[in-house]
Order: structure tokens, then sequence, then C-alpha cells
């Protein structure tokens, strides 16, 4: 039998350097950061995986500053792993991009710098992946994602830009960002561990399932019944803007603060993981064809759909019915 | 339920403004010699001091409340004209009930090193000195806070204003205005000690020496409008907005709500020393051990309303046409929303986030913000490296990147803090 003490400690070879840096941004996706248990952002430094520069939150003052980081990152001089990017993209006003500044130089000049330098460019949270809330019309102070503009390719960086690892900027898009989905997704960068991408971009282990996968209130969609007010026990997804059928995201599978999600708490999904969020339109209220929302769940056929909702609804047990079933 | 969400918010948002934005300041190069020092180090130290991690997990714990009603935290949408979308059933209330006595054991151990009845109970300047002197409290969070603090001079830093505006803290929507237990609005004045009543319709916006579309004087939020006008190189300075309380400049936060809440001993405090930075922490920390005391006797109250309505629907037309505010106690301070709704759309919608009350820059008069007028005058040991700055802005818990702009004695300088 082999005891601990006989053994060599486990190596950790890897120690990423990371700089976070906050554009046109609310500091959700930090305060989500903030909130991960599972690893924390304070596990992952003090077990050697992270070595963080610059947080605006966490990190001590340094000698010389952001800006001397910054200068050093640069010209070359400090190797920066990995470049988190947190906020919208500010290029307003006419261009200039000194609606959002620090020390009189525009941050979209600074992000682009940086990024230049990055083994890893990350974009935290939907606004620094596709604009999110402050690009969405009228898009007053011309904001942008950083390799998206909504759900067009190419933002503050081309389409085919690639950082020093050969990958795009990988976007953990949330509003804000699931707070595991981003500490797990930095502790996989460091480890040079394998991240999938899907077509825009997300890792596939954390954008790989529906936010209705999970859901409590499953059962009231599956047989039809839809809720026409808040408050109720119900399925959202008819009437009250529910978009978790075809928003690609982990919050029902892996509940939020280990507790919960928006659809269980009686909340619609905004669909806050895709491109065009925020939708041009109420986050309470269902664009319907008919009596049918105009976005099915993802891949379903419209004429079979309709089927299928009769047949459920016929189908309907009375424990549904009455809405005894707790959600 | 709303009023526990919103306490459990201001707790995570007073502990991880204290620990992890005003006490790093104190883990720096030139205070390395102090006696203190290393006890500093040990507790404060980012991502590492024992405090830090103590108070990361409390942090997260108490938000695990609000994602029990609100799905999630942060970025929760929940909260309902009418009410909350779910309930609460006794099974959330035991988990509720859990959170919040995992929270105070914390709190107790960690911050205060004495009971939360204790704590609260010391009531004027000197009992509270007399405590510190006990070896517990000394050591704990709080006592090394204040007592380095002090050694830094922080005592004597950061006057400001010298007045104090608060919507007060909780609302109770179905009974009207608060009840006398929890803590009042009102405009309360360091200098006389005397507390006046809360107007709303006194509160104004100038934009002067703001980059905004320029009219004349100061417009109440009714009649406000933002319309960005960027003119760099001219003396207007900042993209905030300058609020006034009449022709008062006013500070908001967590200070302010103990004052005009008539906590007697932060009253006795600022009587016998002034306004002060340390003082400003000091409150915000005092805060969270009054909000834990109230969420546990929230819980109570809802323990004998479980299965009553959390969701009473406003009628069909209720927001075809019309105006209204609300101002509800943020992490930071008093936060005001005015909104007019024309037709079944939003005409005009203008926010006073507290943030902008302490941050505003000059007004129409010329009379400075409450940032401004505290840090003008003060001395630098290096102006290179301005901590002094660091602590009198960060002890109002401002936006987590801001740039702080003054005025030396004969040239301009801009940091950014």
């Amino acid at each position: 039998m082999l005891f601990v003490h006989n053994l060599p400690p486990v190596e950790t070879p890897f120690m990423a350097t990371l700089l976070w840096l906050q554009t046109g941004s609310c500091s959700g996706d930090t305060m989500s950061l903030l909130t991960a248990d599972s690893p924390s952002i304070e596990t992952l430094v003090r077990n050697g995986t992270l070595d963080i520069l610059w947080h605006p939150s966490l990190t001590e003052a340094r000698p010389g500053g952001l800006g001397g980081l910054i200068a050093e990152i640069e010209a070359g001089t400090r190797p920066l792993d990995i470049l988190c990017i947190e906020g919208s993209l500010i290029t307003g006003p006419l261009g200039t991009g000194m609606f959002d500044s620090y020390r009189g130089r525009p941050k979209i000049q600074i992000a682009e710098a940086l990024a230049r330098r990055a083994r890893h460019v990350v974009a935290v949270g939907t606004c620094a992946a596709f604009g999110g809330i402050p690009a969405a019309p009228p898009n007053p102070t011309d904001c942008t994602g950083l390799q998206f503009d909504r759900e067009t390719p190419g933002g503050l960086l081309p389409p085919d830009w690639r950082s020093g690892a050969g990958l795009p900027v990988i976007n953990l898009a949330g509003c804000p960002t699931h707070p595991t989905t981003i500490t797990r997704s930095l502790a996989m960068i460091a480890q040079g561990l394998p991240l999938e991408l899907d077509g825009l971009n997300r890792p596939r282990a954390f954008y790989g399932s529906t936010v209705h996968q999970g859901c409590t209130r499953n059962e009231y969609h599956d047989y039809n019944l839809e809720e026409t007010q808040l408050g109720g026990r119900g399925c959202l997804f008819f009437n009250l803007g529910c978009q978790g059928p075809n928003t690609l995201a982990n919050c029902n599978s892996e509940l939020w603060n280990g507790r919960s999600s928006k659809p269980r708490a009686g909340v619609p999904c905004f669909g806050c993981t895709s491109p065009g969020f925020p939708k041009d339109g109420d986050l309470f209220r269902t664009e319907k064809i008919g009596a049918v929302p105009v976005a099915l769940p993802l891949g379903v056929s419209r004429a079979h759909y309709i089927a299928y909702k009769n047949l459920a609804q016929a189908a309907m047990p009375l424990r549904i019915k009455n809405r005894d079933m707790e959600p | 339920m709303r009023n526990l969400c919103l306490m459990a918010e201001n707790v995570q948002s007073d502990l991880r403004q204290s620990f992890l934005f005003f006490t790093p300041d104190f883990v720096h190069a030139r205070y390395a010699g102090l006696p203190l020092f290393a006890d500093i180090e040990a507790a404060f130290a980012p991502l590492k001091g024992r405090v830090v991690r103590a108070t990361l997990a409390a942090s997260r714990k108490v938000v695990e409340l609000v994602a029990i009603f609100g799905g999630q935290w942060p970025h929760s949408s929940y909260m309902l004209p009418g009410g909350i979308t779910r309930g609460a059933t006794a099974r959330e209330l035991i988990d509720c009930q859990d959170i919040v006595d995992q929270v105070i054991r914390y709190y107790e151990d960690e911050v205060i090193g004495d009971s939360l009845d204790n704590w609260l109970a010391l009531d004027d300047a000197d009992a509270f000195f007399s405590w510190l002197d006990a070896a517990p409290h000394a050591a704990s969070a709080i006592g090394l806070l204040t007592r380095f603090a002090r050694r830094i001079g922080l005592q004597k830093t950061g006057i400001g204003a010298r007045h104090f505006l608060s919507a007060g803290a909780w609302h109770d929507p179905q009974h009207g205005p608060a009840p006398a237990s929890l803590p009042g609005a009102g405009i309360y004045h360091a200098d006389t000690g005397q507390l006046d009543p809360f107007d709303p319709a006194l509160i104004n916006e100038h934009v002067r020496h703001a980059w905004y579309r320029p009219y004349p004087g100061g417009l109440h939020p009714f009649a406000g409008e933002t319309v960005p006008d960027y003119q760099p190189d001219t003396d207007r300075y900042t993209w905030a907005k300058a609020p006034r309380y009449g022709e008062l400049v006013v500070e908001a936060g967590p200070l302010a709500e103990l004052l005009t809440g008539g906590d007697t001993l932060i009253r006795s405090l600022l009587a016998s020393e002034g306004p002060n930075t340390w003082l400003r922490q000091f409150a915000r920390l005092r805060r969270t051990g009054h909000t834990l005391h109230h969420m546990k006797q929230h819980l109570a109250d809802l323990a004998g309303q479980l299965g009553t309505p959390h969701y009473l629907p406003p009628p069909a037309d209720a927001f075809d046409n019309g105006e209204g505010y609300g101002f509800v106690q943020a992490a930071r301070g008093s936060l005001g929303h005015w909104i007019q709704v024309e037709d079944g759309r939003i005409s005009r919608y203008q926010i006073v986030t507290p943030t902008a009350w302490n941050a505003s820059p000059k007004d129409s008069a010329g009379r400075h913000g409450h940032w401004e007028q505290s840090v003008i005058g003060l001395e630098l040991a290096d102006p290179s490296d301005p901590i002094e700055i660091g602590h009198i802005v960060r002890a109002h818990d401002p936006c987590l990147v801001c740039t702080v702009h003054f005025v030396g004695r004969s040239e301009k300088h801009r940091y950014g803090v």
C-alpha cells in the first residue's frame, strides 16, 4: 500500500497569466465570477492555475499600475496567456471610442492591442461576445462585440482573426455568464484541455443543451398547459416570452448559485446567450403565428409541432390541468 | 420577499466592497513598516487573506437566497409590478433561514468577533471604543480595519458635503410607508445634527460641467433630459450629471442611511469627529449587521404568511398613461427612477444613482460635488501614487473603474484610480 508521504507532490505545471479588462460593462460578469463555487476563482489562484496580473476588483495595486502592465504586454516583454474582456466594445462617438477611455486612450484600442499579444482571448458575457444590451437598437454609443456584431461575424476584430494559440475569440456568452462556466473555462484553457467551440465560438461543454432541458416546468410544456399571466406554475413558452426551448445554455442542468434557474422561478428565459440578445421586443411576451410561437424549439417543424401539441393537450392528465405539480 | 432579496444583495455588496475593494489598499508597500501590517496582510491580502476568503464564501452564500426566489444572481428579473413570480413554501423558508444563519455566523466570527445582538446594542462612541479594547473585538475584521484606518488618519480625511440623503431603507408595499422598525428617509445635517423630511420634488440635475446637451440650471427628473454631447477641451469634464437636493450638495450611502435611520452609535461618532473616510466604511459594515437582523425578522414574518398571494396583477390599463417614481436603498445608497408613459410607451425615463450624488461634478452655480469636496486640499505623500484619494473614493463604493479629477495648487492633474 502506498502512503501519501511516500509520493512526490502532484505537479501543477500550468500557471496561466490573466488580464481582465472591463469595457462597456455593468460588472455583472465579475459579480458572476465571484459567485462561482466550483471551482472558485480564489481556488484557481491558490492552486496555481491562474496568475491574475490584473482584475479591477480582485488584484492589489501594482507598481506602474494597469498602464504599466498594458505597456509591458504591448511591448512583448511580459507574456499574456489569457485576455478576458468584460463588456461591450464602445466605438462611439463618431468612431473615436472616447465614450469609454482609459487615461485618454480609447479602450477599444487597448483591447485590440492586448488581443494581438494574448495566447487566448475570452469574451466574458454577451456584451463582449456579441455586443449585448448596449449594442441593441438604437445602439446610441455604437457598441459591438469582439468578433461578432450581434449575429454578424466580425466585430471589433475581423472574422478571420486568430489569437496566439490559433483560436478565435472564445465566447462565454450570457448576461451574465453562468458563474462556473467562467471558472471552468478558464481552468480548461490554463491546463490546455480541449475546448471544442460551436458555430458562435462558444464552448460546447457549456452551450451544448437547451435551457429547456432540465426545466421543472417541462411537464406543463409537454401537455401544453401554457400560462397567460406571470406568477403561476405552468409553462412560459407560448405566451410569456420564454426562449428556453431555443436557447443554448446550461441554466437548468447546472443550477445558478446551486439553487435554481430563471424558468424554475417563474421568469421567462430571455435567451441571453444568443447573439441576438436582447430581442427587439417585449421580453415577457411571445410573438405568435395564430396560437403557436413564431420561434419554435430548435430544429422543430411547424406542422409536426402543431400536431404534437394538439395530441399532447388531449392527453393532459388532471394533475397538470389542475396545476397540482410544483415546478 | 422583495425586501429580503434586496437585503441579501446589500449584504453581499457591503461585504465585498469592504474586503475586496477597500481593505486591499491597506496592503500597500507604503504601509509595510506599520506595526499592524502583518495582521493586515494575513487578513486582507487580495484573494488570499483569511477574511477575504471567508468573505467570498459568505457573499456567495447570501445571494443563494435571491436565487431561491428569483432563479439566479446576479441579473434576476423576478420582481414585477404587483409582486414576484414565485411564492415561498415552507421548504424554501427553511433554506433561507439556514442561509441567513450561516451568514450571521460568519459575521459574528470574522467581522465583529462578538454576537450580533451585543454589537447592535452599542449605542455611542464611548461604548464603541471601550468595546474595541477587548482582544476578540480588536482582532476582528472590523477591529483591524478600524485600528489601521485610524492609524493612517482616515478619521480625518474625506469630509465632503456634510449633508446626507436617504430615501429610506425598505418598503412595505401593502401597508404604505415603512414601519418605524425600519430605517427611515430624511436629510441629515452633520453640523446641526438636524433631520429634515425627504422631499423628492426638490431633486434636480445640472449638466453645466458634464458632456450633455446644455440647459440652464437644474431640471427635476420628470423634466430631465440625457442627450450626450461630447465636448472635449472645454470646462465640461465628465459623463456624470450633478444631482442636487434643492441647492444642496449631498452624500448618499450607508452612512446616510444609518444617520437618517437613527443609529445612535453612528450619529454619536459623526458628532464627535465629523464625516470621514473611516466612518463611511465603518457604517457600511455596521449596516450589514442591521440588515442581517432585519432578514431574520422578515423570515419570521414570512413564516406566518406562507400560502398568501405573491402576485396581484395590476389592471390591464395600468400602463397606458401616467407617471411614477420610486426609490430603493441600493447597496451604494438611495436610487431613484422616474418614468412617464404615453399611449402605452415610455416617453421619458430618468435615473439618479447613488454614485451620481457622490461623484457629481460642479453644478451651474459652480458648487463642487461631494467627492470633489472630499479631496480638494488633500495632501498627497506621493503624487505619482495618490493612495489617499483611493481610500476616500473607495469608501463610497464607487463604480468599479473610475476616474477622479481634482485641481492642485497651481496645476491640473488627472489621476486614474
